[in-house]
């Protein structure tokens, strides 16, 4: 979960998120909207699926 | 066209629907704890009052005007839920164990209960919403105005009214409306179920409205591509070349800091929780409302572009292209989606905001001026509370509408909202020490949050009526008595940054720097130590530690304080509990620290930890809480856990050597069987002689008919058997004065290879008789190795020698090799015999130990390898059996060499 969180800063600052800034269209879309809206995605889904694996804790446990 | 009075009539219809829902919520909640009004989907959903008009009409204006950066502010966001386990998880886990009620509450509570830090964050809160509130009455009046004025029919009742007017009258409605449903009684936890219900279900109106507008754009559009492409033939490019520069990092920062920090956010995502699992569907959910939220705006903002008339207000595009387009019911809808977003922002921003003002500056102010507890109030201090709290929601909206009124001539939405950010965001360093940095320190946090917000007022919040006063904007240019390198918008000589991104720097660095540096050169105080333990070990720990050591309060003084507080029937209810659990009477209950602590955590949900500490501190012991005892007691507790730590090392210590002890016993034991055992093979060896013996002379002495030569023979046995027992005591005192090392042995450089050869030589006779072959290996060049020659010699004279014994092949052979290895001399001596089985290998050197197969017969005491291998082992030198290069046994000497003759 921390390297989600990790990579998601790490795909939305300048340099990782430059390269993919370019006057390209996708589908008509400009490039770097469908590249942000993309990331944004995968975070979402990438939480829910963690978040679904990881056991509930009533207890409190810190890892 | 639709008409203004149509309009507002809708407005007025819309938030009367909010109440009812409100209150039927809140009704709901209380008789069924377990409704869907506490289920994680109207959690994530109240959560979205993150989107706020902001959102709705300045998400647009902004995409229009520059590109993507609307986005990092939903980023920013989603990165924190994102990573929901780290942060919210510890701050809903702490709120909860402290009843915590706001951002101010929290801090104060974490750094000592510290009522001033507490004011100094409310105030900081109040004044950096100000521009915030600003922002939703200036959409919620352009959005009128968008809708209503563009034709002189439309006014209605509104002409004549200018948008100053409106706004007011925005602000005194919502003024009225939150103090309506946000103030009916205080709670337990400060938890607003109708409200939440209320502006879950804005969410839902809000992103319907948006989603609509945004289906219908794309649609009228003629798709993504469409508009897109269309948008690039007019020279309309969503201008990415400088997205990601400071201003793009400073808005992802500010906008993670707020989605924790503001008030309202604070409010819903931690107070408002009920139950931490929330937080899970909350992670992806909210991420995914937002992203919902955001992937029509850009279209939006780019066919309006496309479309409208040069010099339109982008900020109102959602509402303006439906209208243009004559679709009056979707415009309508698109309002009522933008007032939904601008109602519950400021309701629940108010509401937090006037209870952090309540609780932190009334509630203290009244506690230090009100002398002893005053009898006959009954409900005061509740009574006083929401008084309080309807003052503030006033004073606050008021503020907002001030900031409105002195900013109305810029235009864009979100730079205001930007604003507010900034300041909220001056919060989060200290929040994020207090949640995971022991040793931060109130002193350091509070000059933190100090600095950071005096910076944020000069760099960010005073440009802002630049467009009012000439003074300003005097200032902003030469900078204050000239000095230049005090401006505003370019402290210290760092000019051509974009002003955000300076003020979010300046403000930011100073309040980090001052925290750390500050809070490593300051102590903490005891209280300050106590608490930082509960909140920094909030997962280690289950409840808070009572910070009341001895309850020298009677149960009436406590009574008095918490049904002052929290009425009559609930603080009834507590101490009946606490009597019932402890099995005495009511009136009787003696209090113990538990059940103050207890009181106390009561009383912060409703007036905050600090005016509670206060006020029970007032009681208690008559209000002489010594510090230096709960910091004893930290102490011994600390203490306590070192020793108990100590105690686990040591028994851990004493189990060990318990252990070896026991090890130690066993090999003893088996030494001791190993001396009788050998006692009674000596014993046994040295009978079968002295019986033959003593039976020889027996007969002997009989006078009898024997004759000579059966006499001679019965001597010489006689004389055999003796020097056999002579030769069997000589070797165990050979063996035992080894063992002991007492023998006269000589040790001085003696060559190896000689004493084999002699030892050869001596065998030689045995060998013949046997008629056994030697095999010569390869041998080592002259040797010297440290002991005793004749020792060594009869060593490998026993080692030939049992090679010969117990060879009974057809064709003995005994090969011997010698070599020098890694300065080692080694000897090898193998046979070709019949081996010596694996399981007996260690057996072999043991005493009177004699080969299976040669059975007794072999005239050996079976002492010879335990005495070869004494000798090697004092020459430091081992004796080992090794798998050899023929059929039978192999030995292998090894001795160390000392240097070459």
């Amino acid at each position: 979960m921390f390297l989600l969180t990790a990579a998601g800063l790490l795909l939305f600052l300048p340099p990782i998120a430059y390269i993919f800034n370019h006057r390209i269209a996708l589908f008509g879309v400009p490039q770097i909207v469908v590249y942000l809206f993309g990331v944004w995605f995968a975070l979402i889904g990438g939480t829910a699926a963690l978040t679904a694996r990881l056991e509930p804790d009533s207890a409190g446990d810190d890892s | 066209m639709l008409s203004a009075d149509f309009v507002i009539a809708t407005a007025i219809g819309y938030v009367c629907l909010l109440f009812v829902l409100a209150y039927f919520g809140d009704r709901r909640a209380r008789a069924n704890p377990r409704s869907w009004l506490n289920s994680p989907a109207v959690y994530t959903l109240s959560i979205s009052v993150y989107c706020t008009s902001w959102t709705f009409y300045g998400a647009v204006g902004n995409a229009a005007r520059s590109g993507l950066e609307f986005l990092t502010i939903y980023l920013g966001p989603t990165l924190v839920f994102v990573g929901w386990y780290f942060l919210l998880r510890r701050l809903v886990r702490i709120s909860h164990l402290h009843r915590i009620t706001s951002v101010a509450d929290l801090l104060s509570s974490r750094f000592g209960k510290s009522s001033r830090l507490g004011v100094l964050v409310t105030c900081i809160a109040v004044v950096g919403i100000a521009p915030y509130i600003a922002l939703q009455l200036k959409a919620v009046t352009s959005s009128i105005q968008a809708i209503a004025g563009s034709s002189e029919f439309g006014q209605g009742s509104l002409a004549g009214i200018d948008d100053v007017g409106l706004a007011f009258g925005v602000a005194a409605g919502m003024a009225l409306f939150t103090i309506l449903f946000g103030t009916r009684h205080v709670d337990a936890k400060e938890q607003h179920h109708g409200v939440v219900a209320a502006i879950a279900f804005e969410a839902v109106v809000k992103l319907a409205a948006l989603v609509a507008v945004g289906v219908f754009v794309v649609f009228i559009g003629g798709g993504f591509e469409a508009i897109f492409s269309r948008a690039t033939e007019q020279g309309i490019v969503v201008d990415t070349t400088s997205s990601f520069d400071s201003r793009w990092i400073t808005t992802l920062v500010l906008s993670i800091a707020a989605i924790v920090c503001l008030p309202r956010q604070f409010q819903v995502t931690v107070v408002e929780n009920s139950d931490e699992n929330h937080l899970r569907v909350a992670g992806w959910a909210f991420p995914a409302y937002m992203m919902l939220m955001s992937v029509f705006i850009l279209p939006i903002a780019i066919y309006g572009l496309t479309v409208m008339p040069q010099g339109a207000n982008p900020d109102m595009f959602a509402l303006t292209l439906p209208l243009a387009a004559g679709q009056n019911g979707l415009a309508l809808f698109a309002f009522i989606g933008g007032f939904s977003s601008a109602t519950s922002m400021i309701i629940l921003e108010s509401i937090a905001l006037s209870i952090m003002v309540s609780n932190h500056i009334i509630m203290p102010l009244v506690l230090r001026f009100s002398t002893a507890p005053q009898g006959g109030e009954g409900q005061g201090v509740s009574r006083l509370l929401l008084t309080a709290r309807r003052l503030s929601i006033v004073l606050i909206l008021s503020l907002g509408f001030f900031y409105f009124f002195f900013t109305r001539d810029s235009d864009a939405l979100a730079p205001i909202g930007l604003i507010s950010f900034t300041a909220i965001a001056q919060f989060f360093p200290a929040l994020l020490a207090a949640i995971f940095w022991r040793d931060a320190s109130l002193k350091a946090v509070s000059a933190a949050i100090l600095a950071g917000f005096v910076i944020w007022a000069w760099c960010c919040f005073l440009p802002s009526f630049q467009s009012v006063s000439p003074a300003v904007s005097q200032l902003l240019t030469s900078g204050p008595w000239g000095l230049s390198w005090l401006r505003p918008e370019a402290m210290f000589g760092l000019t051509g940054w974009d002003p955000l991104a300076h003020a979010a720097f300046w403000s930011l660095s100073a309040n980090v720097v001052i925290l750390t540096l500050g809070s490593l050169l300051t102590t903490p105080s005891a209280l300050e130590r106590i608490q930082a333990q509960a909140f920094v070990d909030v997962f280690r720990r289950g409840t808070p530690q009572q910070n009341f050591v001895r309850g020298s309060a009677t149960a009436n003084d406590l009574f008095f304080v918490a049904e002052r507080v929290l009425g009559e029937r609930r603080a009834a209810a507590l101490f009946e509990v606490e009597a019932r659990e402890s099995g005495v009477d009511p009136a009787v209950l003696d209090p113990t620290p538990e059940f103050i602590g207890r009181l106390e955590r009561e009383l912060a949900g409703s007036i905050g930890a600090a005016s509670a500490h206060v006020m029970l501190s007032k009681v208690v012991a008559g209000g002489d809480v010594s510090l230096e005892e709960m910091m004893q007691m930290a102490d011994e507790t600390q203490h306590a856990i070192e020793y108990s730590q100590q105690l686990e090392r040591t028994s851990a210590e004493l189990r060990l050597t318990a252990r070896k002890l026991e090890e130690a016993n066993a090999q003893l034991r088996e030494l001791d069987s190993q001396k009788d055992e050998f006692l009674s093979q000596v014993s046994h060896e040295v009978r079968t002689p002295m019986t033959s013996i003593r039976s020889f002379s027996e007969i002997l002495l009989e006078p009898g008919e024997l004759d000579q030569s059966q006499r001679q023979r019965f001597v010489s046995t006689i004389h055999q058997e003796s020097l056999r027992l002579t030769k069997l005591l000589d070797e165990i005192l050979d063996l035992s004065a080894l063992e002991r090392g007492e023998r006269n042995w000589q040790s001085a450089p003696v060559d190896a290879e000689a004493a084999l050869d002699r030892a050869l030589l001596v065998c030689d006779a045995l060998l013949r008789q046997k008629g056994m072959r030697v095999e010569h290996g390869k041998r080592a060049p002259l040797t010297m190795v440290e002991g005793d020659a004749d020792r060594l010699c009869q060593v490998f004279i026993n080692l030939i020698s049992n090679a010969v014994k117990y060879n009974n092949g057809s064709d003995p052979v005994v090969r011997i090799t010698s070599a020098l290895r890694t300065g080692s001399y080694v000897v090898d001596i193998a046979d070709n015999g019949p081996g010596i089985a694996k399981s007996d290998g260690k057996l072999i050197f043991e005493k009177f130990w004699r080969g299976v197969s040669g059975g007794g017969d072999q005239g050996g005491a079976g002492l010879g390898l335990a005495i070869s291998r004494q000798i090697v082992a004092r020459m430091n030198g081992t004796l080992e059996l090794v798998p050899g290069p023929l059929s039978g046994a192999c030995f292998r000497v090894r001795l160390p060499v000392v240097g070459r003759a």
